[in-house]
C-alpha cells in the first residue's frame, strides 16, 4: 500500500505532462454536447439486472423478502424470528436467489466496534428442495451431501446428529479447518420445503457454541406433523412436482420472444379452485417472467384434498431449460 | 537522559515499530524475474504433430503485428476507423506477449501515432491499465442517461482522424467528459490468453460436475454459466464469459478494438450510437471489407486469415508457470494454498479442471488446467457492478477471473481499478456479492496467515 503512495505523485505528474500537449491540439467533440446539467447515474446501484427473483404480487411472502430491523432478522415466508447476537449487524445483503434455488437470507457480524469484531460471522440461507441440484430431499440428505463433498483438509468435529432447537428438529453439522484456525457449525432445518441453514463460523469455538445456543431464542413456525401433506397452519401444503401428469388439467406454454438459455426455477401457489394465484420467480428476465405469468395464469390444475377437502398447493416447475444435474434420491414427493 | 540512554530508548521503540510492521500483510506486488508465461504448450514446443510450432509462432507474428489503415506505414492492414489500440500485443503484453495490461500503457502514443489527432480521456495514464471504455445506457438528447436504453456496448476511445492514411474521414470521439460526469462510463481491462486452449477444451459436463460439487458449500455461493445464444452451451471467454470460443473472440477484438473488419466480424464498427443512426460515414470506410480474410493467393500457413492465426496462437499458449518460492519461500506459499481452499476462495476459483480429449496437440488432451475459475458467472454486488448485460450476465455478474498468472500482473479487476492484491480482494464483499461471507474468512486469518495467502497468490 506504501508503495503505491509513494509512486501516486510521480505517476499523476507523468500523466499530467502527457496529456496537457494533447488537450491543448484537440478538441474532444463527440456524440453528445457537453451539458452542465445533465442528470447523474447514482453510483453502487445494479442498475441493469439479468436474470432476477420476482413475484406476481408484493402481498405474498417470498423467502427473500425477510429483513433486519430492530435487532431482529424476521422472514415471514419462513415464520422465522432472529434475534442477532448482541452488537451484531448486517453490513451487506446478500445476492438474489440463484436459479437452482439458493438463497442468502442473511449475512450477520459484529459491528465494527463491537468487541467481537472480525471474531465471526453468521450466514442464514435456504436451499430449495424443488430446485437444489444437491441429490437431497430432506435437510439430512443435504447436510450429509455437503459432508461427503467437504474439502479433506477440513476435519468434522460433531458429525450431522439430530437436535431439537427452538422446538423444532435439526440438523447439526460441525468442522473445522486446521490450517486457518476457524470453526463451522452448520444448523439446518425444514420448512416449506425449502431447507433453512444457519452456519456459523468463528475461530473461536466458544464463541460458535454461544451463537448456536442463542438460536434457543429464534421463533419459528410450529413445526408440521408427519402426516404427509400436511403442512402447519393456514400454509399451503407443498408438494414436489405437482405441476405435472394428470393434475395439470390445461396447460398453455408461455411464449418466448427471445432464444435464452437459463433455466428459470418457478414456485407457484395454486389456490383450492385449481387455480394459480401467487408466482414466484427465483430467476428470469423481465420478458421471461411476463411470458411465463401470462401462461401460468391459463393453467387448472386438478384441486389437491386433504381430509376431502380441496387446500392451498405450493410447488414448483421449471422453465427454460432443464439444468443438467446427479439424479436426485428417489424419494418420492417432498411434502409437509 | 544521556545520549546512549536515548539512543536505546530510540532502538528499542524501533524495534518494535518493526516488529509490528512485520505482521502488518501486504501485497509482495509483481513477482520479478523471468515471465512465467508465454511459452507454447509442450507439445507444441516439441513440434507434435508436426508443423503445430510454425502455426504457434505464425499466430505470435501476426499477434505482434501493428495495424494501418492502408497497411503501408504499418504492415498490418485495416485500423479504424474506431479503435482503442493497433496491436492485440501492445495491450496483451504482460508479462509476456499474450498476457494483458502492461506497465507502459501504449494507448498514450497510439492516440496520436502517425498524424492521429485524438484527444487522450482523463482515464488513460502513461503508467494506468490499458483500457477501453462502455456506457452502460444511451444518452438523451440532453445529454442525461437514458436508464430505459441500455447500451453497454464499448466506445472506441480514438479515431483514425488525422492520421496520414486517413484521408478525408473525420470522426469525433465520444463525449468521455460527460460520461465521466453523468457517471455514465464503466472500463474494462485485457483479459490474459495464457492457458486459452485449455479452458476452450473443458467439456460443459466437466463445469457442470464441478458446480455441483459446490451445491452444500455454506459460504453463500450460487454461480450459474453464460450460454452461447447460438447453440446454448457454456460459454467462457471474457469478463462475464460471453464468448464461446477463441475464434470468436479474437474476430470480436480485431473488430472492436482495433476495428479490423473480419471473417467472423464482417463490417467496419460504429459506435454502439452511430449504428443506430447513421453507421459510419462511406468516406471512413475506406478498405473492402471484411479486411482480414482467407488468403488465397498463398500456400499453407499464410493461407489463415489473422483472426484464424491469432486463436491458434491463443489456443496453443501454454498456462503459466507458479514459482514454488517467490514470494515468501515455499513453506509460506504451501500455507497459503491450504489457506485459499479453507477458507472458501476455491469455491470459486477452482484450482483446477480436466479437458476433455483434444484433437489438436497432446497438451490440450486430457490434461490439467490449473486455472482457479469456475467458468461461472456470480453476483459480485453493486461495488463491482459495471450495469453491463453480456448474453446472460446481468450488470453484477462475472466470470470467476482465472487466477493463474496472477503473480506477474499488474492490475486487478475487470476495471483495473487498484494495483494492490490486498484491495482486490477486499473489493470482493458488498451488498448483493456472493463472495462476502469468504471475505469474512480472509477476515478472520491472522495478519501472517493472510501473508501467507498473499504470497501464494502472487506465486501464480
Amino acid at each position: 500500500m506504501r508503495l503505491v503512495v509513494l509512486r501516486f505523485p510521480s505517476h499523476l505528474a507523468l500523466a499530467v505532462s502527457l496529456l496537457l500537449p494533447v488537450h491543448a491540439a484537440a478538441q474532444s467533440g463527440g456524440d453528445f454536447s457537453y451539458n452542465p446539467d445533465a442528470q447523474k447515474l447514482p453510483t453502487n446501484v445494479i442498475l441493469v439486472k439479468g436474470a432476477w427473483s420476482s413475484a406476481s404480487d408484493s402481498s405474498t411472502p417470498i423467502p427473500e423478502s425477510g429483513k433486519v430491523a430492530e435487532s431482529a432478522y424476521h422472514n415471514d415466508y419462513f415464520g422465522l424470528t432472529y434475534t442477532l447476537h448482541s452488537g451484531w449487524i448486517e453490513k451487506y445483503t446478500g445476492p438474489p436467489p440463484s436459479d437452482s434455488g439458493y438463497y442468502v437470507l442473511a449475512q450477520l457480524r459484529p459491528a465494527d466496534t463491537s468487541k467481537d469484531a472480525t471474531r465471526g460471522s453468521v450466514l442464514i440461507a435456504a436451499h430449495d428442495l424443488f430446485f437444489t441440484p444437491a441429490p437431497a430431499s430432506n435437510a439430512p440428505e443435504l447436510i450429509n451431501y455437503a459432508q461427503s463433498h467437504l474439502q479433506a483438509d477440513y476435519k468434522v468435529e460433531r458429525p450431522p446428529t439430530e437436535i431439537r432447537v427452538a422446538g423444532h428438529s435439526f440438523v447439526r453439522f460441525d468442522y473445522g479447518s486446521p490450517v486457518a484456525e476457524l470453526h463451522w457449525s452448520v444448523l439446518a432445518t425444514q420448512i416449506r420445503c425449502h431447507v433453512l441453514e444457519f452456519v456459523f463460523t468463528s475461530r473461536d469455538s466458544k464463541l460458535v457454541e454461544n451463537l448456536v445456543q442463542d438460536l434457543e431464542q429464534m421463533k419459528l413456525p410450529v413445526e408440521p406433523g408427519a402426516t404427509p401433506g400436511a403442512s402447519a397452519g393456514d400454509l399451503p401444503v407443498c408438494i414436489k412436482d405437482y405441476a405435472a401428469d394428470e393434475n395439470v388439467v390445461e396447460r398453455v406454454d408461455p411464449v418466448f420472444t427471445e432464444r435464452r438459455y437459463n433455466s428459470i426455477p418457478v414456485r407457484i401457489i395454486i389456490d383450492r379452485d385449481g387455480r394459480v394465484k401467487h408466482i414466484h420467480f427465483l430467476s428470469a428476465f423481465p420478458e421471461q417472467a411476463k411470458a411465463i405469468t401470462d401462461a401460468l395464469l391459463q393453467w387448472r390444475f386438478r384441486p389437491y384434498l386433504r381430509d376431502g377437502q380441496p387446500v392451498e398447493v405450493e410447488t414448483g416447475l421449471w422453465f427454460g431449460q432443464m439444468p443438467r444435474r446427479a439424479a436426485a434420491p428417489k424419494a418420492g414427493a417432498v411434502s409437509e | 537522559m544521556n545520549a546512549v540512554k536515548r539512543c536505546s530508548v530510540f532502538t528499542s521503540l524501533l524495534f518494535l515499530f518493526f516488529a509490528g510492521s512485520a505482521f502488518a500483510q501486504s501485497d509482495p506486488g509483481v513477482r520479478g524475474g523471468a515471465a512465467g508465461a508465454g511459452q507454447p504448450l509442450p507439445s507444441v514446443a516439441a513440434n507434435t504433430p508436426i508443423t503445430i510450432l510454425d502455426f504457434f509462432n505464425d499466430g505470435l507474428g501476426r499477434f505482434s503485428e501493428v495495424d494501418s489503415v492502408s497497411g503501408t506505414i504499418e504492415a498490418g492492414l485495416g485500423l479504424g476507423p474506431r479503435f482503442n489500440s493497433r496491436s492485440c500485443a501492445f495491450c496483451h503484453a504482460q508479462p509476456a506477449v499474450g498476457g494483458t495490461s502492461p506497465f507502459t500503457n501504449p494507448q498514450v502514443s497510439d492516440a496520436s501515432a502517425d498524424g492521429a489527432r485524438n484527444t487522450i480521456p482523463s482515464f488513460v495514464t502513461a503508467n494506468g491499465p490499458v483500457r477501453e471504455a462502455r456506457f452502460p445506457f444511451f444518452f438523451n438528447s440532453n445529454g442525461s442517461p437514458n436508464t430505459n436504453a441500455p447500451n453497454g456496448g464499448v466506445e472506441d476511445l480514438f479515431t483514425i482522424t488525422g492520421r496520414s492514411d486517413a484521408g478525408a474521414c473525420s470522426l469525433p470521439q465520444p463525449s468521455f467528459a460527460l460520461a465521466q460526469s453523468t457517471n455514465n462510463i464503466i472500463f474494462r481491462i485485457p483479459t490474459p490468453t495464457f492457458g486459452a486452449g485449455l479452458i476452450e477444451n473443458i467439456d460443459d459436463s466437466t463445469l457442470l460436475a464441478n458446480q455441483n460439487a459446490q451445491a452444500g458449500n455454506g459460504l453463500g455461493i450460487s454461480g450459474t454459466f453464460n450460454h452461447n445464444g447460438n447453440d446454448g452451451t457454456i460459454s467462457r471467454f471474457g469478463w462475464k464469459a460471453q464468448n464461446k470460443s477463441l475464434l470468436i473472440f479474437a474476430g470480436e477484438a480485431y473488430n472492436v478494438e482495433q476495428g479490423v473488419s473480419n471473417e467472423a466480424f464482417t463490417q467496419e464498427r460504429p459506435l454502439p450510437g452511430e449504428d443506430q443512426t447513421t453507421g459510419l460515414p462511406a468516406n471512413c470506410r475506406i478498405n473492402g471489407t471484411p479486411e482480414d480474410h482467407t488468403n488465397f493467393n498463398t500456400t499453407a500457413l499464410g493461407t489463415s486469415s489473422d483472426v484464424v492465426g491469432f486463436a491458434m496462437f491463443m489456443r496453443l499458449l501454454n498456462q503459466p508457470t507458479p514459482s514454488t518460492t517467490t514470494p515468501g519461500g515455499a513453506a509460506s506459499i504451501s500455507r497459503g494454498r491450504s489457506l485459499f481452499s479453507a477458507i472458501g476462495c476455491a469455491t470459486c476459483h477452482t484450482p483446477s479442471l480436466t479437458t476433455a480429449s483434444s484433437s489438436l496437440t497432446a497438451s490440450l488432451n486430457g490434461a490439467t488446467a490449473n486455472l482457479f475459475s469456475d467458468v461461472e458467472i456470480h453476483h459480485m454486488g453493486t461495488g463491482l457492478a459495471d450495469n453491463v448485460s453480456q448474453g446472460g450476465a446481468g450488470g453484477d455478474q462475472f466470470r470467476t477471473s482465472p487466477l493463474w498468472g496472477l503473480g506477474q500482473r499488474i492490475f486487478f479487476l475487470h476495471d483495473g481499478r487498484t494495483s494492490n492484491l490486498l484491495a482486490a480482494i477486499e473489493a470482493h464483499e458488498g451488498n448483493g456479492s456472493e463472495a462476502t461471507q469468504v471475505e469474512l474468512n480472509f477476515n478472520s486469518l491472522s495478519p501472517s496467515q493472510q501473508q501467507d495467502l498473499l504470497n501464494f497468490l502472487r506465486s501464480l
